[in-house]
Order: structure tokens, then C-alpha cells, then sequence
């Protein structure tokens, strides 16, 4: 116990790593960049893993810490490009500054990415699972559909953004920074009292209700806060990438953003950051190396990798090879050798390696048949019964 | 944190073994070579078109560099995978141009060739797209060109054509994409504006292989106008034949191919398309063409193909009337010169798609003919 | 409204149920949505494809796709699901769409990306009231009703069947009731790529074209039917398969609403679900603490 307090009070730069590594490497970035070490397709790589970033650490609020299944999140990234294009498009002339029309339309593109995130919201507060990710499903793909019939936004050929397209320069820039605000917002929130009330929601809803959670205002909340941020992410998309066509923000990019997701593990903001940086990569060499005739083998050595790292990351029976292989362990073993391992290998008791643990929804789920209209009788029998 | 570390650990060992892998594929630009970039569908549901150009294209520079290149400087041609999509074809405009791209084709589709442009613009980099032939790609950007028909041409064509010849019309067309929709804007204008009443029917991405309802609605015309691509075509034509509707199918260029579509000879519909390429042309240029590309991939080349091999003949011509002979010349200084060059009233390529010639506005002027089938 | 534009509904809405009966009892059974069964249509589409060049017999063309796809659903399972036994869902829907885009980049890989026009053997129309009807819609919708029966009885009476309903209640408990967990889920894979394997052939009769990509849109659809219809249930399904292709149909056939098909049937889902959580046929359970 003392431990514990002891810890929580002290600085843990674990608590901080992630702002420090981002600004560092955006530091680095910026020096390389004025040095010339950067070609413009290194700008746009750094361009696309900000907003890669930034969905997968919002999705995984929804994923990860609410606990509910989303695949639409690239209809709100959808309806925030397209919005807050669509104004930036519309006022940059009128605003004349373009980072602050990007601010602007940023939010903009936000807020109403947000107002979609309750609408769907609401269904999440009924349904569960698996339904509910069809929903969302349909959702996305709803969202796409009218934003390819509506008149106002270029239809088939897509909305062009040439206009008010950043600088590849300022691009990367401000999405770094838009991640780190993102970051705060959402750590603190995880942090705080609300976050646990969400976290609580997604070990156990019923118990968190009986707890005296408001289950709808969380639920609705984290939808709204994630499709924001999403919303955040298309804007940004939108001015570097001319012109936006609907095809893009298809089931298929909210898969990928999932994959992201369960990649960096659930619930794991910095794994998000890692796993959205790393696959964004991924995507990038592939298509940079695989041109011409290669470009088939893509697809091949994408869900190979994505195979293997999913199965040796979840599957049960690696786990003892996967923690021979942990570079904690390893670390551990070379600065204390002269200790056994097994003490080292601080969640060696780990609740989940309990093979027999018992499983207490089962027990607890059990349906006691209670007839509603036979009286009740108690165990004991009654007297002269005998 | 341990889980981080796991994963840290699997993803730095997988970043490491990336980078390696991109550290020994990077070959900088060897000297004395002309490097003409390209980004197209390679991959996904497009990825047809893009292979077809890629081929067309390769087969031009294969011949190209076999006759002695330019000036006895060769030619590389490099095409990066979009999947159709303006992302990926900005990506691939980078890298294409850090590795030193010169000159280019564009992108094979028009969503992603409007990506590819706008960046082209901003660095002055000269492009000839093959195929990607909505209006605004080459709009207001005096680098950019194209081999194929513009939309809006096709459509008020094939409305002339057709309203002249044919009273009851009908006409379907794909709301998702930009070439199928930009021939149709136009021929419903010119439809109006000649007062003829059709029948319209549509479909889009999401559905594009049943077509049962829309030929229910088309049944009964004489004529279904299908500014679509030949895959789909093909498939409206299988399901004519299972509604019992013998229209003629009216194609524009995109219908090159269908034949491709249709061997087993169930269809018995009239068939006629707009087309600058006629696979069985017996003009010399494209018949050596055509047998040249059948010995090379083993299969029909289809307009893409065709449109491909002549955007990089298209360059070499324009280059050698430039008097280029510098091989490391800088792709503003090439844009200049070349775009002089090709729009230079003296200036004509006749490729295996026709006589072409280019004005300043990007469009290209040649002459359609209309092919029938069946 | 035009009886044709109702018919060719029903026979849409036939292949989806065919596709749909596949994903809802992979579903009922392990418990995971199984993105990659779309893919399992396009590998029997191509395994039609090969054979029926070869043989021009639709049945042999069937039978060979069957076997092919039964051995790529049993594959897929032992290689990419079987591993991951006991882990969280969402890790397996990974997988499940890495084996997607695998099927995906082989096919192109093999057969190239053009789409290949098949030939089977057309049969014709036969008019009905004014209408004419397609003898391959009839087909389509006969031989799905009949599986749905057979796999109904085959669940409810034989051995296997009721082994599967135990593991689709409760793994555990089945495993100790003496049921072989694994290959009664191995044998549901099995099955549900049989079930693709007739949906290709079914698809094939009205869309003659097979591409690397064709099982991705019916996939989803499919998915989407099996909801409304009331995932895990066998007759959900089907009617789930057939309301959707119905509807698709009707909307396709109106001009000014065929640009919104998609919307409105995805919003028909929402709506379904938001009445019924559970889909048309579907089983309540009760929520567990």
C-alpha cells in the first residue's frame, strides 16, 4: 500500500512519455527538415501518420476504453473533411490567414463530426457488440453515400482542396501539434474521474449502472469526443490531400483504423500512437518499394504481416515464447543476471495465467426460474409435512 | 507498460526489418536517363486499367530504349500504386519525384490524376495522362495534357449521334465515378438542348454488378447509351440478354474492351462505341502495335494499353522536337521546353489511337471513330 | 410497380441469404464475424471459373468448388482462427480481414485483376402472368430454401447438429459435457464455405463475371442481411437476405432513389435494429452480470 501511494505522488515519466517523445521527434523532425535531410515524401509520410494518429487514439477511446465496437469512424472522418473544407474552402479568401481558417475549420469540422457522433450515439445506448458495429458500418457507409449525391460537394469528382492545401512544411508541423493537444485532451480525460467511470462501463456495464454511472451520458459522451476528433483528423486530411473523394472513407479505412487499434493493444494510448505510426509505414514502403509489376504482392505481404503479428501478439499458446522474447525480460535478465528470472518477470502471477479461474459471469448469470404467480414457498418444509 | 513494451518490442524489431528492406531497394538515378513516373490503379477494383497502362506504356519504353533511347539516352518508367485514390497518388507523386522523376503520365484514373496534378502544378512538372479525361484535370494548368478524349466531348457526340438516329433512347451511367458521370453531365445537356426525351437509370460503386432493375426500366428502347467502362458493360449486356432487351448498347471510349467481355457469343445486342483505338485496325501502326503487345503479355491490349503507349511516344516525340539532350535536366526546365514544344502548331504524333495534335489548354484533338460489333 | 423488378429482388435476395446463411453460423457457432467468408465466394467463383473451362458442367463446377472452398475454410480456420482460440474477438476480426486481403492479393496474384466473363449454360425465361421470369431466380431461390431446411434439421436432429448448438450456447461447458470443441467449429467452417461455394455458383448464374474483389460487396450485404435478419439464427438469415435483395432491387429500379440504394438499406438496418436490438428472428439472451 505504501508502495503504491509512493508512486502515484511521484513524478512517473510514464506519465509524460508521450508528449516528450512527440516533441522531441517533432523537434528532430524540424531540424532534419531545415538541414535538407527530408524529402518531400518524408513531409508527406509525417503528414499522413499525424492524422493516422490522431484516429487511431480516438477510435480507441470508443474501442478500447469504452469498450464498444465501432467500424464507421471514417464516416466522421468523412463528414469532417468534407465540412470543414467545405467552409475553408468557402472563407479562406474572406479570412485571408490560412492557418487561422485552418483552425477554424478544424473545429468546425469537429463540431459537426460531433453532432453525427451522438446521432450515433444513440443507437449505441440499445444495441451491443457485434450489432452495433454494423451499425456504425452502415453509418459510414451511409454518410459516404450522401456526401457523393449532395451537389455542394463535387459529386463523383470529389470536393478540391488545391485552395487551401497547407505547405508540406507547415503540413507536418501542425499536425504535430494538433497530436499533442489531441493527447491532452484525451489523457487528462482518461485520468480523470470520467475516464474511470468509462473504463468501468466497459469491464462490467451493469455493474458500473449499479454503481450510480450514468451509463447514456458516458456512452454519448465518448461517442461525441471520439467522432470530434475524428472529425479533427478528416479536416486535416483535407488540406494535404486535394481533391476528397468519398471513396476513401470507406468500411474498409475504418478497418484499417481498427487495426491500428487492436495493434497497439486496446487501451493503450501509446500504442495506438506506435501501431498507427508503424502501419501508416507499412503502407508507405509497400507502395513506394512494390511498383509496377510488384504492386499484387502488396496486399499479399500486408495480411501476412498483419497474420503474424495479430496471432503471435493474442494467441494464448505463444505466451511463454512471447515472454522469453519481451525486450523487458531481456533487458532484466542482462542487468540482473546474478537474480533468477522468474523474480524479475514482475506479473508472473498474472491474473488472466491463472488457468483455472473461475468464471464468475457464469456463475453469476445463472437464471433461477421464478414463477411469477406461484406464491412462494420457503425450503424449510412445514410442519405435519412429514 | 509491460504490454507496451511487447508491442514496442515486435514493432521496432518489424520497423528495423522495413527499413532494411526500403535502405536496399532505394536506387538513386543513374546517370544518362530520362525518368518518366506514373501512379495508377494496380491494386483493388480499378487495378485493370492501371496494369493496362502500365503495360501500354512499357511496351513503348521497351521499344524506345531498344531503337537507342533519345539522343542515345535511355528511358526509365516507373508507375506506383494508388488504388485509384488522391492519397496514394500524392504519395506516390513524392516519392516519385525525390527519386528524381523528370517527366510523367499522370494518373490513370481522374480522381487521383486531379491529386497528381495539383501537385505537378505547383513544381512545373510536365504530364501527358493517358486516360484521365475529366475536364478538370487539365484546366487552368498549363502542364498538364492528355491522349484520351475530354468527358464533355464524348458525351455531346454520342447525344448528336444518337438523338439523330434513334427515337427511343435510354441511357445509364455510374454516379461514383468521375469518368462515367462527367460524359453523362454532358450528354443530358446536349439532350435538352436538342429536346429529346430518355430514359435514365444509374448506378454507383457499392452496386455495380446486378443490373436487373435498370434494364427492367431500358428494356424497351432502341438504344441504351452507356458512358461507362467495358467490365460493367459487359455485364449489362449478360443481362440484356437475360431480359430479352436487343437495344444497341452505345459506348463511348471506355467500352474498348468489351469484346474481351463477351467471347461466348450469348450476347447478340448491336454494339457501337466512340473509340480513338480499334483493335483490329489494319492501319499499320496499330496493327504492329496490337501484335507486338499480344507477343509480349499474351493477351488483347485494350484502349488503356493503347493510350498508354502512345502518352510515352507522345513524350519522346515532344522531347526530340525540344531538342532535349541533357539527361539531367531539371523537370521545370524539361516542362518548359516540352510544352513548347507540343504545343507548337507544327507539332503531331500519330499514334495507334490516331492523328493527335495539342493546343495550350491540355485537350488533345483527334479524330473518333465509331466501332460496331455484332 | 413492375413483377420482374419483384422477382429479380427475390433472386438478389436468394444469394445474400446463400451468403448469409454461411456468415450467421460461423457466427452463432464461434462467435466472431468472419470478414474473410466473402473471399470464400470469390475463391469458389474462381474455382468455377477453372473448372468449368475445362468440364462445361455446372454440377462437376460445383462439386469441385465446394471441395475447394470447404478445404480453404478449413485451412483458413486452422491456420489463422484456431491459434487464437481463448483470445479477445477483436484479434480474430483482425486476422479475419488479414485472410481477406490475402485471398484477395492471391487471386490477383493467380488470375490477374481483369475481370473474367464466365460461361454457364443460360436457361432461359419462362413467362408467368405477363412476366417474364428467369429459370435461374427460380433455381436460386428453391435450392436456398432447401439448404435452409437441411441445415435447420441437420442442426436440430443429428448429433453434430446439436454438438453445435452446445458450443454455440457455451464452449465450456460443451468441451465438458464431452463435446470436441474444435472440430465441431472446424465442421461449421466447413459448412458455411460449402454454403459460399453454392452462393458463387448462384452469383455466377446472374452476374457472369469473376474479379479478385467480387466477394467483397455481397460480403458485407450479406453480413448486413444476417443482422436484420437476426445474427446466429438460420431462417433470420434468410429472410434478412431476401427483404434486403428485395429492397435493393425496388430502389435500384426508381431513378430518383437508385443514387441512394446504399443509404437506404443500411438505414433499413438501423432502423430494424433500433426496433428490434435483436434483428427480425433473432434470440433474446439474457444480459449476464
Amino acid at each position: 500500500m505504501e508502495k503504491i501511494q509512493k508512486k502515484s505522488h511521484s513524478f512517473r515519466i510514464g506519465n509524460y512519455i508521450n508528449y516528450i517523445v512527440i516533441t522531441i521527434a517533432l523537434i528532430s523532425f524540424i531540424i532534419l527538415d531545415n538541414a535538407g535531410f527530408l524529402g518531400r515524401s518524408d513531409l508527406n509520410l509525417l503528414s499522413r501518420i499525424g492524422y493516422s494518429i490522431v484516429l487511431a487514439v480516438s477510435l480507441n477511446l470508443v474501442v478500447g476504453f469504452l469498450g464498444e465496437l465501432s467500424l464507421g469512424h471514417a464516416g466522421f472522418m468523412c463528414v469532417g473533411a468534407y465540412i470543414g473544407c467545405y467552409f475553408a474552402n468557402s472563407f479562406h479568401e474572406i479570412i485571408g490567414n490560412q492557418i487561422i481558417t485552418f483552425v477554424i475549420s478544424l473545429i468546425l469540422g469537429g463540431l459537426v463530426s460531433a453532432v453525427f457522433g451522438f446521432i450515433i450515439g444513440l443507437p449505441a445506448l440499445r444495441l451491443k457488440g457485434d450489432y452495433l458495429a454494423i451499425v456504425t458500418l452502415a453509418f459510414g457507409e451511409i454518410v459516404r453515400n450522401l456526401f457523393k449525391n449532395l451537389p455542394y460537394f463535387g459529386k463523383a469528382m470529389g470536393m478540391q482542396t488545391d485552395a487551401i492545401a497547407l505547405e508540406r512544411d507547415t503540413m507536418y508541423i501542425s499536425s504535430f501539434i494538433i497530436i499533442l493537444v489531441v493527447l491532452f485532451l484525451i489523457q487528462n480525460l482518461i485520468k480523470s474521474k470520467h475516464g474511470r467511470a468509462i473504463t468501468a462501463i466497459r469491464d462490467n456495464e451493469i455493474a458500473a449502472k449499479a454503481m450510480g454511472i450514468n451509463i447514456t451520458y458516458y456512452k454519448l459522451f465518448v461517442f461525441t469526443f471520439a467522432a470530434f476528433f475524428a472529425g479533427v483528423a478528416g479536416v486535416m486530411y483535407g488540406h494535404q490531400i486535394s481533391p476528397i473523394t468519398q471513396e476513401t472513407f470507406s468500411y474498409n479505412y475504418s478497418i484499417e483504423i481498427l487495426v491500428m487499434v487492436v495493434l497497439g493493444g486496446m487501451g493503450s494510448i501509446t500504442g495506438s500512437i506506435v501501431a498507427a505510426t508503424v502501419i501508416t509505414y507499412i503502407n508507405f514502403v509497400l507502395q513506394n518499394e512494390l511498383s509496377g509489376e510488384l504492386a499484387a504482392l502488396k496486399l499479399l505481404i500486408y495480411a501476412i504481416i498483419l497474420i503474424i503479428v495479430v496471432i503471435f501478439n493474442n494467441a494464448p499458446k505463444l505466451k511463454p515464447i512471447k515472454e522469453k522474447c519481451n525486450i523487458k525480460y531481456l533487458f532484466a535478465r542482462i542487468f540482473n543476471h546474478h537474480k533468477k528470472p522468474e523474480k524479475i518477470n514482475d506479473d508472473a502471477a498474472e491474473w488472466n495465467r491463472i488457468e483455472s479461474k473461475i468464471n464468475m459471469d457464469a456463475i453469476l448469470s445463472m437464471e433461477i426460474d421464478v414463477k411469477s404467480n406461484t406464491a412462494f414457498t420457503p425450503d424449510k418444509s412445514e410442519k405435519g409435512d412429514k | 507498460m509491460k504490454n507496451t513494451f511487447r508491442i514496442a518490442s515486435i514493432l521496432l524489431a518489424l520497423v528495423m526489418m522495413l527499413t532494411c528492406f526500403a535502405g536496399c531497394g532505394e536506387d538513386e538515378k543513374s546517370e544518362n536517363v530520362y525518368f518518366i513516373g506514373a501512379t495508377g490503379p494496380l491494386t483493388g477494383d480499378t487495378a485493370v486499367y492501371g496494369i493496362a497502362v502500365k503495360n501500354g506504356a512499357e511496351l513503348a519504353i521497351d521499344e524506345i530504349n531498344k531503337a537507342g533511347g533519345l539522343n542515345g539516352v535511355k528511358f526509365k518508367f516507373e508507375i506506383k500504386d494508388d488504388k485509384a485514390t488522391p492519397a496514394d497518388a500524392a504519395t506516390g507523386y513524392d516519392a516519385l519525384y525525390d527519386a528524381g522523376m523528370q517527366i510523367s503520365l499522370g494518373s490513370v484514373t481522374s480522381g487521383a490524376c486531379e491529386s497528381f496534378a495539383a501537385k505537378a502544378a505547383k513544381d512545373n512538372l510536365f504530364f501527358i495522362t493517358p486516360s484521365a479525361s475529366a475536364a478538370n484535370v487539365i484546366e487552368g494548368r498549363s502542364n498538364a495534357f492528355r491522349v484520351c478524349f475530354g468527358d464533355p466531348d464524348q458525351g455531346v457526340l454520342a447525344a448528336e449521334e444518337i438523338a439523330k438516329n434513334f427515337d427511343k433512347i435510354g441511357a445509364i451511367y455510374d454516379t461514383s465515378d468521375t469518368y462515367s458521370s462527367g460524359i453523362y453531365d454532358a450528354f443530358k445537356a446536349e439532350m435538352k438542348k436538342l429536346n429529346k426525351e430518355y430514359i435514365e437509370q444509374s448506378f454507383d460503386n457499392e452496386n455495380k454488378k446486378d443490373f436487373a432493375a435498370q434494364v427492367e426500366a431500358l428494356k424497351d428502347c432502341d438504344v441504351i447509351f452507356m458512358p461507362i467502362y467495358y467490365t460493367e458493360a459487359g455485364l449489362i449486356a449478360k443481362a440484356c440478354v437475360a431480359k430479352e432487351c436487343d437495344a444497341i448498347l452505345y459506348g463511348c471510349d471506355g467500352f474498348d474492351g468489351i469484346e474481351t467481355q463477351l467471347k461466348d457469343g450469348s450476347v447478340k445486342n448491336k454494339i457501337k462505341y466512340i473509340t480513338p483505338f480499334d483493335i483490329n485496325s489494319t492501319e499499320e501502326k496499330s496493327a504492329a502495335f496490337v501484335k507486338a503487345f499480344k507477343a509480349k503479355y499474351n493477351e488483347d491490349p485494350n484502349q488503356f494499353a493503347a493510350d498508354g503507349y502512345d502518352a510515352v511516344y507522345v513524350i519522346y516525340e515532344a522531347m526530340k522536337a525540344a531538342g532535349i539532350d541533357d539527361a539531367d535536366i531539371d523537370p521545370s526546365d524539361l516542362c518548359d521546353k516540352v510544352v513548347k514544344a507540343i504545343t507548337d502548331k507544327s507539332f503531331s504524333y500519330k499514334g495507334v489511337t490516331g492523328g493527335m495534335t495539342w493546343d495550350a489548354s491540355g485537350a488533345c484533338t483527334k479524330v473518333p471513330v465509331i466501332v460496331e460489333l455484332g | 410497380m413492375n413483377i420482374n423488378i419483384l422477382l429479380d429482388g427475390l433472386s438478389l435476395g436468394a444469394i445474400y441469404a446463400l451468403i448469409a446463411l454461411g456468415y450467421t453460423m460461423v457466427y452463432g457457432i464461434a462467435k466472431m464475424l468472419n470478414f474473410a467468408h466473402g473471399d470464400i465466394i470469390m475463391v469458389g467463383a474462381y474455382a468455377i471459373l477453372t473448372t468449368i473451362t475445362m468440364y462445361s458442367n455446372p454440377i462437376v463446377a460445383l462439386a469441385i468448388a465446394v471441395i475447394v472452398c470447404m478445404l480453404m475454410g478449413i485451412l483458413i480456420e486452422k491456420i489463422a482462427y484456431k491459434p487464437l482460440r481463448g483470445a479477445s474477438p477483436l484479434a480474430v476480426l483482425i486476422t479475419a480481414i488479414g485472410v481477406s486481403y490475402f485471398l484477395q492479393g492471391i487471386a490477383q496474384l493467380i488470375f490477374g485483376a481483369e475481370s473474367k466473363p464466365i460461361e454457364l449454360p443460360n436457361m432461359g425465361n419462362f413467362k408467368l402472368l405477363g412476366a417474364s421470369i428467369r429459370v435461374s431466380s427460380i433455381i436460386t431461390l428453391v435450392i436456398g430454401a432447401i439448404i435452409m431446411a437441411a441445415l435447420s434439421v441437420f442442426i436440430k436432429t443429428t448429433r453434430t447438429g446439436r454438438a453445435m448448438l452446445a458450443v454455440s450456447e457455451d464452449k465450456a461447458a460443451a468441451q465438458i459435457m464431452g463435446v470436441n470443441v474444435n472440430r465441431i467449429i472446424m465442421i461449421t467452417f466447413a459448412i458455411g464455405s460449402a454454403l459460399a461455394a453454392f452462393a458463387s455458383l448462384f452469383y455466377l448464374m446472374s452476374i457472369p463475371s469473376v474479379t479478385p474483389t467480387l466477394g467483397a460487396m455481397p460480403g458485407i450485404k450479406a453480413f448486413t442481411a444476417a443482422v436484420i435478419g437476426g445474427i446466429g439464427s438460420i431462417p433470420g438469415a434468410m429472410v434478412g437476405g431476401i427483404l434486403l435483395g428485395v429492397v435493393e432491387n425496388i430502389c435500384k429500379s426508381i431513378p430518383f432513389l437508385s443514387n441512394y440504394t446504399t443509404a437506404i438499406e443500411f438505414s433499413l438496418l438501423i432502423i430494424i435494429l433500433l426496433v428490434r436490438p435483436i434483428g427480425l428472428l433473432g434470440k433474446k439472451r439474457r444480459e449476464k452480470v
